[in-house]
């Protein structure tokens, strides 16, 4: 199969839904002419014009707010916010408009609108550019959150997410764009709520999301040298969140690490671990550990943000110890 | 201000103690006084009391490390006051010098030490599908041998455990049953519920002895004292030997005489045992250099008089010391020496009663052995060995065959500091004593 990047994989669902549907539009921040800080959008203003492929002020919250309003009348945006950082300012536009309309108008209006974002540290881009916050979405009842981690999820992940009468927020790595795999030339969409396992294994489970699948294939592969077998699990959307196939893969090895970009604290990771121990605790051989980023901003300075990222240096360590509940 | 906690000087001669038990955690509040650990040092287990008052901030070594007498195993810190930085980092490991074991259970120590903050501080520390499977197998977490980091709980060990049905033992019983490389499975427990106790470790090991050609024995650590303090005092102090016959028909009369009355009067017997110790102690005053101790180039002569007491037990020999014995009378002594054989029985003598001995007396009186040599509990200068009483037929003035009883007395000194002569007085002394009781023992 031929391997496109993560970048590309998303440009060609976008311009795949916009040739399949005339109703998907885009808004964002350079996303026409410059075609998207990141290139996702790159040649779409070209194919599909000024009227489909908006570039919208420096003004989150008017042109989130905007394309809420298009998507109740019908049409189905998908909205880029250029960091995750920024969606701070249109909180009340995704928290309480976005996520809540169709509630609020019990049920007789919707909202099929997917607001594209990106999360990760790693490009020197400091500590108002570089946050993982994707884990506030999952606490807004009414949203969608999908946290692809190859190109293939991705693609289908966003054919999904267009498709979805609901609004999804659509958490990218930014580490991960230029990260090339196979991906199908068709359309086709992957479910939500349908975890992937990404490396069978019986020793530990690791649940892991986003740029840290990778970073935990990398780390089974060491710890396998030392005879250890580890399990990945990437349940690609967060919300919904495959318990089935995560508490099945805890009760399988008996041991868990969940490894995921945001801060500690009320992290994804913090959920997972939760849902293990209200569902699965009496699986346990061994106490659960998160691999996540400190409870600090991300540093600018290289050294530091080269210690704040979590990946195989603290992924290795972390099988270890686990594994001296052998 | 934290309070290091060390482990004390255990005795003159004892240079290494290990911890047998933590009796307070990491956590715990303490008060001064209270009992903080169990140190074993030679023969003695012995409980080590707080310094003072505050938590248990910190446990430096681990149960189960042997670490010389005055480290620092532990750190009371007042309440609130956080654990001074230059015990946090601190490894769980005494200085290098000490051996193999030593360093192996030091690198377990530091191993665990990190993982040790995420164990919860309850009594049990398992992880929880040891504790549903401990549940399910009707398994008292109590019993189960933890094997994970910092003492916690593994399934493994559930299941092993499991795989083991009925074993339910103390932890001492586990530990010394390890230590002796003995299965407790199919050993009779005579604890609650058929618990094994150590003291079942201890007569199934005695049980096991019965023939035993073509093994290799490893020394527990009283054989390993016995014959350190053995060679000691065989290859520094010479030994000088002498021997007598005493006449005992006089001090058995004589006991055989008082022994209705005391027996009513004290509710004790005194043993033959009991007059040597007085015999000797009184003698002793008028030889005060068998009370002695060579040190460097001083002959240290010991204030007190204190008898020291051979007591057999199933797996060696221990010697608790009769207190100023010279001064003591008969019912004290009968109870000091009750006292001690009990408790050296029961391992619980401390380290003060077993170092405090200025000259022993060994009797095997109650076996067939005429006489025997006896090599000097060091640091002591003379030692009293007791051969069993015989009846013998001797001539009497008038010319005819009587019969008496008699026993041969042997007597050991350093040749250092006592000379042939002094120590033949001695015994000639004490032979005379023992011969004339009503007027040795006046004072009784």
């Amino acid at each position: 199969m031929r391997e496109i990047t993560y970048a590309q994989a998303i440009n060609e669902a976008l311009r795949q839904s916009m040739q399949q549907d005339e109703r998907v539009v885009l808004l964002g921040e350079d996303i026409g002419c410059y075609g998207g800080v990141f290139q996702v959008t790159a040649g779409l203003l070209e194919e599909f014009g000024p009227e489909r492929v908006v570039d919208t002020p420096i003004s989150e919250a008017g042109f989130v707010g905007a394309s809420v309003g298009a998507a109740l009348t019908g049409m189905r945006p998908v909205t880029e916010i250029m960091f995750i950082d920024f969606t701070t300012v249109c909180m009340d536009m995704i928290v309480n408009q976005m996520a809540k309309m169709h509630y609020m108008f019990g049920g007789r209006g919707k909202v099929p609108m997917v607001l594209r974002t990106n999360i990760g540290a790693g490009r020197g881009t400091a500590a108002q550019h570089s946050q993982s916050f994707h884990a506030i979405f999952m606490h807004i009842p009414g949203l969608y959150v999908a946290a692809p981690s190859t190109p293939y999820d991705a693609k289908g992940l966003m054919i999904a997410a267009i498709q979805n009468e609901n609004p999804v927020i659509f958490v990218e790595h930014k580490k991960l764009y230029i990260e090339k795999g196979p991906v199908p030339e068709e359309s086709y969409t992957i479910p939500f709520g349908q975890a992937e396992i990404k490396r069978e294994g019986k020793d530990i489970t690791i649940v892991a999301t986003h740029a840290l699948v990778q970073r935990s294939l990398n780390a089974a592969g060491e710890a396998a040298k030392e005879g250890i077998d580890v399990e990945i699990v990437d349940p690609r959307t967060l919300v919904p969140l495959d318990k089935e196939t995560i508490l099945n893969s805890v009760k399988k090895t008996g041991r868990l690490i969940v490894a995921d970009e945001g801060h500690k604290t009320c992290g994804a990771a913090a959920e997972i671990t939760a849902l293990v121990a209200e569902e699965a605790i009496y699986y346990l051989k061994a106490p659960v550990k998160r691999v996540c980023s400190p409870d600090t901003p991300v540093p600018f300075s290289p050294p530091l943000e080269r210690a704040f990222i979590p990946d195989e240096k603290y992924l290795v360590p972390a099988i270890k110890s686990l594994m001296e509940y052998a | 201000m934290a309070t290091e906690v060390v482990i004390p000087m255990l005795g003159v001669t004892v240079e290494k103690g290990i911890i047998v038990e933590w009796i307070k955690q990491e956590g715990d509040p303490v008060a001064r006084g209270e009992s903080l650990f169990v140190v074993e040092a030679d023969k003695v287990t012995t409980e080590v009391e707080s310094p003072a008052t505050g938590i248990l901030a910190k446990i430096l070594i681990p149960a189960g490390q042997e670490v010389p007498v005055l480290t620092v195993v532990g750190l009371i810190t007042e309440a609130g006051e956080a654990i001074p930085d230059e015990y946090k980092a601190r490894p769980a490991a005494p200085a290098a010098e000490h051996g193999a074991a030593a360093l192996a259970a030091a690198s377990a120590g530091a191993r665990s030490a990190p993982s040790a903050s995420a164990i919860p501080r309850g009594p049990i520390a398992i992880v929880p599908a040891a504790r549903k499977l401990a549940r399910e197998k009707g398994l008292d977490l109590a019993t189960i041998a933890a094997s994970g980091p910092g003492g916690v709980i593994l399934l493994r060990d559930v299941a092993a455990a499991a795989a083991a049905p009925g074993i339910s033992a103390s932890t001492l019983a586990r530990r010394f049953a390890d230590r002796k490389g003995v299965a407790l499975a199919g050993m009779e427990g005579t604890g609650v519920r058929g618990r094994i106790m150590r003291a079942d470790v201890e007569r199934t090991l005695i049980e096991a002895q019965t023939p035993g050609l073509g093994k290799i024995i490893p020394m527990d650590r009283m054989r390993q004292v016995i014959a350190r303090r053995m060679s000691t005092s065989a290859f520094t102090a010479p030994h000088i030997y002498f021997f007598t016959d005493v006449r005992m028909d006089p001090l058995l009369n004589f006991r055989r005489e008082i022994l209705p009355d005391f027996e009513k009067a004290f509710d004790l017997k005194p043993s033959i045992n009991d007059f040597l110790i007085k015999a000797v102690a009184l003698n002793i005053l008028d030889f005060p250099i068998l009370n002695a101790t060579v040190k460097d180039q001083e002959i240290h002569i010991a204030p007190e008089v204190n008898v020291g007491l051979a007591v057999a037990l199933d797996d060696g020999l221990i010697v608790p010391a009769i207190t100023n014995a010279d001064r003591a009378g008969l019912v004290d002594i009968i109870r000091q020496r009750m006292d001690l054989v009990k408790r050296a029985r029961a391992g619980h003598l401390t380290m003060a009663e077993l170092e405090c001995g200025t000259f022993t007396v060994s009797s095997l009186a109650q076996y067939d052995i005429t006489y025997f040599t006896a090599i000097l509990n060091p640091p002591q200068s003379g030692i009293l060995s007791v051969g069993k009483t015989r009846d013998e037929l001797y001539l009497s003035d008038g010319g005819a065959v009587k019969t008496r009883q008699q026993a041969t007395f042997g007597l050991s000194v350093d040749h250092r500091i006592i000379d042939g002569t002094v120590a033949a007085d001695f015994l000639q002394n004490l032979k005379w004593k023992l011969e004339r009781p009503t007027f040795t023992f006046l004072n009784l």
